[in-house]
């Protein structure tokens, strides 16, 4: 099996994501053992963030990282790990509302694909990307 | 040379009401600015040092009544028909542009300047009472056409007490006249010549009622609230301001000066009805809600300080008197005025309503700073022409009646306490965004606020400008009263230059 | 931005207080009504706002990077050149977003006012700053202390101060400064949590002159839409704010002090600081909503109780503030509203000259104008955060948009305090 930045790399729809983690230096660390449970906005999701949102963020590494590390939980949580709980705490340090009662949404962003699993731990797919607050 | 102080208004009166002038207010204010003018001309030529009536006019009328035109100024009447000249152009300035009917309204005010005048300096007591009388119509028409709420009920009133006030002081010097055998109303001919005491003292008694519904005084004073207040500002900066200090004027003139005997034998009841008017009148103010009812009822406590200072007899409580009616008129006249621009912008004198004035720009900062000066002059605050004239009457009435006067002072204290209440709900605290939206001031609402101001401020700082007219009158006045049988009386008529009580206000007559 | 098919067609209608206001903002509107008439006013208060502004961003990173620790700084108005010529990292050719297509160095207007000052004068500098002729950057100082102050309005800036990371950059921050000078050295060890104290402040400072780098060119550039008409609505106006809002959302906050040469980091960039957290949304906290009282219109005495024993109860923000003693000495929106009366467009200045008493209450008349324009850049908050934590206003699902139905309604309930002025702002004829 191929740890998360493989599966992510290699799969279709998320080429912003993939190229936010390499410019904030988070390769290495999701390559990682982890295991990470990481919340991954496809490219839609990005394109949805209004016009320069993403350039100012690319331009400063550190807060790019921060807002990449709000999607990114230590532990691996599948969807039935995901129902028992209200909130997950993010690597960044805020939390993250999970609701589950009617279908399975992150925060305010659904989830289109849940438990990609990885060697290194799972990816759920949000259509948004989340914010901290 | 003084037919000009009555007649130019007079013609002047005549020419705006007839003649198809354009610019009315400007020539009413022309006209009663070179009235102004030649008062101002007469007071540079007046001679301080000399007590005696100046500038003597006479000309034969009808001798067979014994009513002869004769003008003459003295100390007593030159620093009132200056407060009239001024009052009546600062009157006339503050009027409203767009006033209803202009040309009856500066006719009137010019007439009344005129008659008023005419009755400062007639020298005849049928002639003082003709003048007397004719300003009487043009006051019922100023307040009953132009007037706020209530005017016809008040105009009314007003006519009816000054017409019994007339009356009183016809009979009082027909009876004068009649009683003494004289053949004729001159003034200098009746001075001097005694009649019986008890005569005397009903005749004073008729003058006090007659010119004391004039001032006025407790408890004849019920028709001044309502008048006052439905008075326009202009016409009750001249009812307050000019008016009232004919009855004072009057009180003096024909009360002091034709019955000195009686009247120093009822001094010390004037002086207690004078303590009470100006008790009465400071606890009525502090009871109002109305802010112009509050001024028109200082304006009762404020009246009494006068009355005081003519029943005490010494030469200081009369220079004091005399400073007294200028200084009030000043400051009554600021008063109303103010009062005026605060009901035209705000639209109220509610005192439960008013709040914040002072608000640099929404408020109306000047007017509340000015307001904040009369208020503080009307109180005796040093510095200030009320100071100087009440300090006056104090100083000079301790010695003959200490009770009536240490009371008086307690009426001083009053009159701080219902404008401390004043000013604090006008002019401070937190403005209303709800009703903020006043429109600007004009020129108009400010200038003779200004010029009022200055004036308090400047005879505050220099008083001897105010009393150096009447002292050398006073002193003569007090020399005619005989010496009495009550010795605290005749005890006060000490030397008017006693350096530890006058030497800091009064002047130094040679210095001219 | 899109406009939204009308959301309370699929949910009820609110029965909240201000339901009008709520389905406005559900519609993709803002709290002030969409009128032309408004529209000009925030504008034309915009731009006479990002004038000074402009100058207290420069001065602020002055203050915090340079002046920094001087006891006697009696100075620290009096910008370097180096500092008027700093370019704004979102105006210029070399900006990291170009939000406004002017220049990257001080406004030509406000340069000219620095030379002439209002009394259209040269005189020597310290003659306009002695007449106080100049821009009054006590204002700017007043809305960073509002921030200091109160302190703990989210974001991870404020709990930074009190870590030691932070207290050990800026204990190397002041030995450097004060090298060779052993009375405040010892004054230091004397009293070193004085010395942090002032720089904590420092930092806010910092953050503050941050904060409106961004918004005084987001001004410029709305003022200079509206000018070519391509802004035309006040919910255009909102939606062109909530847009810039996103755009430097990550932009740095961090605090640099300059001593010699040498850079000394108090709170490097590395911290991930970022705009909308760290600055944005604790300013609007502190001094939209909260701020202190203007001094002499209320009492500090605890007997009289006439202000919040609880801090968090303060509303006395432009939101909320009377904006009528504007003009006593002493309050800073008097001084903010002489700021922005000097660089007004020429529509305003005959706009407010045809109300209420003209020239004479103008500085009333625009502070009431920018009480309208800060309720809607507080629309573009809300409407940003809605954005950022909600779900579009044309979302399908009926829950999503009764979660944002209480999402609004929470917000508004803040106005249902008496002295808010939101229903004030709904009148044309407050003014």
């Amino acid at each position: 099996m191929a740890d998360i930045v493989d599966i992510a790399v290699n799969a279709e729809g998320f080429k912003t994501l993939v190229t936010a983690v390499q410019v904030a230096n988070l390769v290495e660390t999701l390559k990682g053992s982890g295991p990470f449970t990481v919340f991954a906005p496809n490219d839609d999701a990005f394109a949805k963030l209004p016009p320069g949102t993403i350039q100012t963020l690319v331009q400063n590494v550190p807060q790019l990282a921060r807002i990449l590390t709000f999607h990114v939980v230590p532990g691996k949580w599948m969807k039935a790990d995901l129902e028992q709980v209200d909130f997950v705490t993010s690597i960044e340090g805020s939390p993250i509302q999970i609701n589950t009662s009617d279908g399975f949404e992150v925060k305010n962003a659904t989830v289109l694909a849940a438990d990609i699993a990885a060697d290194n731990g799972v990816i759920h797919v949000l259509d948004r990307v989340i914010l901290m607050g | 040379m003084l037919s000009t102080l009555i007649w130019f208004p007079v013609l002047g009166a005549i020419a705006i009401a007839v003649l198809p002038l354009r610019q009315l207010k400007l020539a009413a204010l022309t006209i009663s600015g070179i009235a102004l003018l030649w008062t101002l001309w007469i007071a540079h030529q007046f001679n301080f040092t000399n007590p005696l009536l100046q500038f003597q006019e006479y000309l034969p009328w009808l001798e067979t009544l014994g009513l002869n035109y004769q003008l003459g100024v003295d100390g007593l009447s030159l620093p009132l028909l200056m407060l009239n000249s001024l009052l009546t152009w600062i009157a006339l300035y503050s009027s409203e542009e767009e006033i209803e009917r202009p040309r009856l309204f500066y006719s009137l005010i010019l007439l009344v300047s005129g008659a008023v005048a005419g009755a400062f300096l007639a020298q005849n007591l049928l002639l003082f009472f003709l003048c007397y009388e004719v300003e009487l119509v043009p006051f019922y028409l100023l307040i009953s056409i132009w007037g706020g709420e209530k005017r016809d009920y008040a105009a009314m009133k007003f006519l009816l007490y000054t017409a019994l006030s007339g009356a009183l002081i016809l009979v009082a010097f027909l009876g004068l006249v009649w009683l003494q055998g004289a053949d004729s109303f001159a003034y200098d001919a009746l001075m001097g010549q005694s009649l019986p005491l008890w005569v005397q003292t009903v005749l004073l008694s008729l003058v006090l009622v007659g010119f004391g519904i004039k001032i006025p005084l407790v408890p004849l004073h019920t028709w001044l609230p309502d008048t006052y207040v439905a008075a326009s500002t202009p016409v009750a900066i001249l009812l307050g301001g000019v008016l009232a200090k004919l009855g004072a004027y009057g009180i003096f003139r024909f009360g002091l000066g034709l019955f000195p005997e009686a009247w120093a034998t009822l001094a010390p009841g004037l002086a207690t009805w004078a303590t009470v008017s100006v008790l009465y009148g400071a606890m009525v103010a502090i009871a109002q809600k109305d802010i112009k009812r509050m001024v028109a009822y200082s304006s009762i406590g404020h009246m009494g300080y006068i009355l005081l200072g003519g029943a005490a007899l010494t030469a200081l409580s009369l220079v004091g008197a005399v400073t007294q009616m200028v200084a009030h008129g000043l400051i009554l006249a600021i008063l109303f005025h103010l009062v005026g621009v605060i009901e035209a912008k705000v639209g109220t004198r509610d005192l439960d309503v008013l709040n914040g004035l002072m608000n640099p720009i929404r408020g109306l900062p000047m007017v509340s700073a000015l307001l904040i000066l009369g208020g503080m002059a009307s109180a005796g605050i040093p510095g200030l022409v009320g100071f100087v004239s009440e300090f006056l009457v104090f100083q000079g009435s301790y010695s003959v009646f200490p009770l009536q006067t240490l009371l008086c002072v307690v009426g001083t204290g009053l009159t701080a306490v219902y404008f401390v209440i004043l000013l604090n709900r006008t002019c401070f605290g937190k403005l209303d965004n709800a009703i903020a939206y006043f429109p600007k001031l004009e020129w108009r609402e400010r200038v003779p606020a200004l010029i009022l101001a200055l004036t308090i401020l400047f005879l505050g700082i220099q008083p001897t400008w105010l009393v150096r007219w009447t002292e050398s009158t006073t002193t003569a006045i007090v020399a005619t009263v005989p010496p009495l049988t009550q010795p605290t009386i005749a005890s006060v008529n000490r030397p008017v230059n006693s350096p530890q009580t006058v030497g800091w206000v009064v002047p130094d007559n040679s210095i001219k | 931005m899109t406009t939204a098919t009308l959301p309370q067609n699929r949910i009820p209608p609110s029965t909240h207080e201000f339901a009008d206001i709520i389905h406005r903002l559900e519609a993709g509107g803002s709290m002030l009504p969409d009128t032309p008439e408004n529209l000009m006013q925030i504008i034309g208060i915009y731009k006479a706002y990002a004038v000074p502004m402009d100058f207290y961003w420069r001065n602020l990173l002055y203050i915090a990077e340079r002046v920094f620790l001087n006891p006697l700084p009696a100075f620290k108005y009096f910008l370097p050149q180096e500092y008027l010529d700093l370019h704004n990292h979102y105006a210029g050719d070399d900006a990291d977003i170009r939000i406004w297509r002017g220049e990257a160095t001080a406004h030509p207007e406000l340069l000219e006012f620095i030379q002439k000052g209002e009394l259209k004068q040269k005189l020597p500098k310290l003659l306009h700053h002695l007449w106080h002729d100049r821009i009054n950057m006590e204002f700017a100082e007043a809305c960073l202390r509002a921030m200091f102050w109160h302190r703990g309005m989210g974001g991870q800036f404020d709990p930074y101060l009190d870590t030691d990371e932070y207290k050990a950059n800026a204990d190397r921050a002041i030995r450097a400064f004060f090298r060779g000078n052993p009375a405040m050295l010892g004054l230091y060890n004397l009293f070193p949590e004085m010395f942090l104290e002032q720089v904590r402040e420092l930092s806010y400072y910092a953050n503050l002159g941050l904060f409106w780098e961004v918004m005084a060119p987001v001004f410029f550039e709305m003022s200079d839409l509206y000018d070519e008409g391509k802004i035309s609505t006040v919910p255009e106006a909102m939606n062109f704010l909530v847009n810039g809002i996103f755009a430097i959302a990550g932009r740095p906050i961090y605090h640099h002090v300059y001593i010699g040469d040498e850079c000394y980091e108090i709170i490097p960039k590395s911290k991930g600081f970022m705009w909308l957290y760290e600055a944005a949304l604790p300013y609007v906290e502190a001094v939209f909503y909260r701020t202190s009282p203007f001094r002499g219109t209320k009492s500090y005495n605890a007997q009289a109780k006439q202000i919040p024993t609880d801090q968090n109860e303060f509303h006395y923000g432009i939101l909320y503030a009377d904006v009528f003693p504007v003009g006593s000495a002493g309050i800073p929106p008097t001084l903010l509203m002489q700021d922005m009366l000097h660089f007004l467009p020429p529509y305003l200045l005959d706009y407010y000259s045809q109300y209420c008493r003209g020239e004479d209450d103008m500085l009333i008349q625009l502070g009431i104008s920018f009480q309208r324009s800060m309720y809607n850049v507080t629309s573009a908050v809300i409407q940003a955060l809605r954005t950022a934590l909600l779900y579009p206003l044309d979302d399908t699902n009926s829950k999503h948009l009764m979660a944002n139905r209480q999402f609004f309604e929470g917000q508004l309930d803040r106005f249902k305090r008496p002295e808010a002025r939101l229903r004030d702002i709904q009148q044309q004829d407050y003014r």
